[in-house]
């Protein structure tokens, strides 16, 4: 027996990466799969799209290429037309302007004849032309041309393109004519003309510029997915695959903490995810080089080799920051898994996650330092702003925030990860507990973390759905939108067995001072919508997208067209009372969970007004909405009662319908719809008041 | 030296019950000695080892490994313990060298100490043959002495196992109690734990019987052959009152 000694720092770390990156290695299958397959997907899948990008560009050429076009000219002048026409082909032939046809050939035929020859194919316009129309070319007035089409075969656009060339050199040959004959020189049809110095920039080339960024985007998009597919399997066999394998407690024995085990998994994961970045960029990249062959001579495709080098460098870092997320992910996620089957399971919502938010950059207007902070969407718009050439210190800032937001999310995702492995109900839970997400528990006092989380999804999916089939008017739609959120809410609450009272906040806050909480949540709740209002007017003015007009309007008709008592129960009863025994009751409950430290606390309230606010769906409506939230939130934890709370969002929510009844001239109207930037000089002190001395009670009416 | 103090352990099943899996147990284990745990399945004997283990944590008392708590420095508890159960398994993957080798490491043993010790302790197992080829194909007999070997590695002055002749042939169990035997007289202290009785009633040097999380009765080889119907006698006296082997 030897003296033992502490393991020293960081070597528990390596030890653990090595021996899974050994494992990784052996397993040929998972290999071929993560790395390989991609390699030689590439080829195919360019093959195929090269295929389809060639027919498409040679039926666009086969389209853009001129054809004959045939006139048939009837009527008393249809040879002096004809002539002119004549006349007009010979004077371009040299530089034939642009839609001209191959051949222009006139047809004379009597007018019983004409409609013939165009039902046949013969010609593709027919026109009569009235005696003396030639010579009324070269007079001072304008010469109506009719052009008959076939109803049986109507002329193409190419045929109708054809004919507006000939008719512009017709009317440009007239032009000349007219000009000369009033003894004027040619240049008074020409009072201006463009030269580039040294010649023109384009060189006759066709240009793609701006069009790289944009096809770049499902690219990117593909290769964070396959990126974030490298972690999948590694991290299956981190942690669940020990479990099912019986090894996991071997690690546990070692002496290395839950932290120490986690990061040694997350650097084997990180690494393979990182050479699977690597394997399928520089498969992407040898493909873009194959795939320029396949283009047309000539294109240009706007950005040249320097800002492409550029751009490849700041798309591999952004994405290196990726992979540690995507890793970190998928090891936190299937981190409570016991099977391999089960981890695969839970993973699957991830392989959405990340299409979803990956995607979500290629939205217009996607972009911005902001949206470099969100994992996976940060990423392709760093990768598309560096392709579209943005400034070098713009890029090095959106790197900068996409880096640390990745290394916080991946540090916040491996202290979950470890808090995971370090539960010994999720270690050493048996087959019986596996399934508790959908199974029925014993009677509890609330919900869990996850279960809230869920019921945030279901409640979102239903909000979705629900729109499709919410009529216009908001007197069937609020409630068919409060019962989607509502009725699986009241179905899970009643199968998952929580203590209503205790999840909901049924009860009546600080004793005797209730009527002071009550009394503050209303004045704190009708304080906020002014103050919200201020703000929302203040930052964005009367600029409201459609969306959020259009909602403004159902509103007002909504106030205006029904009973006063019918639009306060539908705008300001139900929603206050459903949306908060959903984010105030369930979500809060869920996340706070039982007498909550501070942080957690703040997490819970936070994190279930962003919900609330993202249950908005209006993104002007949000900030109002979320600080209203977390107030809300707020008030619910203090005093632990949703009274408060429900009596708030009841003013909030019934202040329009005061602003309408007091409404003077249609000022108040206005204001209620968000459509006036002036407020009465009192309303905001008033507000300001109301809204602190609201939540003053409200704090005197706490839990001690 | 292995000291349980008072060990409780309570879990809440999925239906809200508390289960009451250990209750209230204590015991030593010397340098050099090698105890027995009996009982049948589900009265603790797992629960207790994992304790011992710092695999779960205790609700109420403590053990103690060479005097390191398992509450207060469990990472140094692990240091000086060596612990294999039936279902602790071995990586598929990794031949039975790299195995030892990587938890040598793990354990923050040097490749000095690593390239000196990895060899002997395959010797001393009989997986010379076989130290190159990957677990996944070594028969049931030999991934348990791997595991063994494991939990050797970092050379321990205290063993626990929890029913490691489980799956194994008579002439594997054989083995690996022989091995056992040899490791008692380096001096170190062996927690073992069995359902097959008469593997062990000759080599242990006493016995604690468990029943319903609590120790029923304990004594040295000697007492419980001298009871009626030897170790299995006492140990059906212990865990059904008034029964008759």
């Amino acid at each position: 027996m030897t003296a033992t000694h502490a393991t020293p720092r960081g070597q528990a770390v390596r030890a653990i990466a090595h021996r899974d990156l050994l494992e990784f290695v052996r397993d040929r299958r998972t290999l071929f799969v993560t790395l390989l397959m991609p390699m030689a997907m590439y080829p195919v899948l360019a093959l195929a799209s090269t295929l389809g990008l060639r027919t498409a560009l040679s039926d666009l050429e086969a389209r853009q290429e001129p054809r004959s076009l045939t006139l048939a000219l009837s009527g008393a002048d249809a040879d002096g037309l004809a002539t002119r026409l004549e006349q007009v082909a010979a004077t371009v032939a040299d530089e034939p302007p642009a839609d001209w046809p191959a051949r222009l050939t006139t047809e004379l035929v009597p007018a019983r004849a004409a409609q013939r020859l165009l039902d046949d194919g013969m010609a593709d316009v027919w026109i009569d032309t009235p005696a003396g129309t030639a010579a009324a070319l070269d007079g001072p007035g304008t010469v109506p041309l009719e052009a008959r089409v076939s109803a049986v075969r109507p002329i193409d656009s190419r045929g109708q393109r054809h004919l507006l060339a000939v008719v512009r050199a017709l009317a440009e040959d007239a032009r000349r004519r007219r000009i000369e004959a009033e003894g004027l020189p040619a240049s008074v049809l020409e009072p201006v003309a463009l030269a580039f110095a040294g010649g023109s920039p384009v060189d006759g080339a066709s240009s793609m510029e701006g069009i790289l960024p944009t096809a770049a985007g499902g690219v990117l998009v593909l290769l964070a997915l396959l990126t974030a597919t490298g972690a999948f399997y590694p991290a299956i066999d981190a942690l669940a695959g020990e479990k099912e394998r019986g090894t996991i407690e071997t690690l546990l024995l070692a002496p290395a903490t839950a932290g120490e085990i986690v990061t040694g998994k997350f650097l084997a994961i990180w690494t393979v995810t990182l050479v699977t970045l690597l394997v399928n960029a520089v498969s992407i990249g040898l493909t873009g080089l194959v795939l320029l062959r396949f283009l047309p001579a000539g294109i240009d495709l706007g950005t040249d080799v320097a800002r492409l080098s550029a751009a490849a460098i700041v798309t591999l870092l952004g994405y290196i920051g990726l992979a540690s997320v995507a890793a970190a992910t998928c090891l936190a996620v299937t981190s409570g898994a016991r099977s391999g089957k089960e981890a695969q399971n839970t993973l699957t919502p991830v392989i959405l996650l990340v299409s979803g938010l990956a995607g979500s950059a290629l939205l217009p207007g996607a972009g911005g330092s902001a949206l470099s902070a969100l994992p996976f969407a940060g990423q392709v718009a760093l990768a598309r702003a560096a392709l579209s050439g943005t400034a070098a210190s713009t890029l090095a800032l959106q790197l900068a925030i996409s880096l640390a937001a990745a290394a916080a999310a991946t540090w916040l995702l491996l202290r979950g990860a470890a808090a995971a492995l370090a539960d010994e109900e999720l270690l050493f839970r048996g087959p019986d507990v596996a399934g508790s997400l959908f199974a029925r528990p014993a009677p509890r006092s609330r919900p869990t973390p996850m279960q809230g989380f869920v019921a945030v999804l279901v409640a979102f999916a239903g909000l979705w759905y629900a729109q499709g089939i919410a009529p216009a008017d908001l007197g069937l739609a609020v409630p068919i939108q409060q019962a989607a959120l509502v009725l699986p809410l009241i179905a899970v609450a009643l199968w998952q067995r929580v203590d209503q009272k205790t999840t909901f906040g049924l009860t009546a806050p600080g004793g005797r001072r209730w009527p002071l909480a009550a009394l503050g949540g209303l004045l704190a709740g009708a304080g906020l919508f002014i103050l919200g209002a201020a703000a929302t007017l203040a930052v964005r003015g009367t600029h409201l997208s459609p969306a959020a007009r259009d909602l403004a309007t159902r509103i007002m008709e909504l106030l205006l067209d029904r009973p006063w008592w019918l639009s306060g129960l539908l705008i300001a009863l139900v929603p206050a009372i459903c949306e908060e025994l959903f984010f105030r009751g369930w979500v809060l409950a869920a996340f706070a969970g039982e007498r909550p430290g501070r942080r957690r606390a703040v997490a819970a309230v936070l994190l279930q007004a962003a919900a609330f606010a993202a249950f908005h769906l209006l993104p002007e409506r949000m900030p109002q909405t979320f600080l209203l939230g977390a107030v809300l939130g707020w008030m619910t934890l203090a005093t632990g009662s949703l009274l408060p709370a429900v009596l708030a969002h009841l003013a909030h929510n019934a202040v329009p319908l005061v602003l309408v009844a007091l409404a003077t001239e249609g000022h108040g109207r206005r204001l209620a719809a968000g459509d006036t930037t002036t407020l009465p000089g009192w309303l905001l002190p008033a507000a300001a008041v109301a809204t602190v001395a609201g939540l003053a009670l409200v704090h005197a009416a706490r839990r001690r | 030296m292995i000291e349980a103090a008072g060990l409780v352990k309570h879990f809440r099943s999925a239906d809200g019950r508390v289960v009451k899996a250990v209750e209230g147990v204590s015991f030593v284990v010397g340098p050099g000695e090698m105890v027995g745990l009996l009982g049948a399945n589900g009265v603790g004997k797992t629960t207790t080892m994992r304790l011992i283990a710092t695999l779960l944590r205790p609700t109420v008392g403590t053990a103690r490994i060479d005097g390191c708590d398992v509450t207060v420095d469990p990472l140094g508890v692990r240091r000086r313990l060596g612990y294999l159960s039936a279902t602790t398994g071995v990586p598929d993957r990794l031949a039975p060298r790299e195995v030892l080798q990587s938890f040598g490491r793990l354990y923050g043993l040097d490749q000095a100490v690593l390239a000196h010790r990895v060899p002997a302790l395959l010797d001393a197992l009989g997986l010379g043959d076989c130290a190159a080829r990957p677990c996944g194909r070594l028969s049931t007999g030999q991934r348990q002495r791997v595991s063994l070997g494991r939990a050797l590695v970092h050379d321990p002055p205290a063993l626990v196992l929890d029913e490691p002749t489980s799956g194994l042939d008579v002439v594997g169990a054989r083995d690996l109690l022989d091995l056992l035997e040899r490791l008692r007289g380096e001096g170190r202290s062996i927690l073992i734990s069995t359902h097959r009785l008469h593997e062990i009633e000759r080599r242990c040097d006493r016995f604690l019987i468990i029943h319903a999380g609590r120790i029923v009765a304990a004594g040295t080889r000697e007492e419980m052959a001298a009871a009626p119907g030897g170790l299995e006698g006492a140990f059906f006296a212990a865990v059904e009152p008034g029964a008759h082997p």
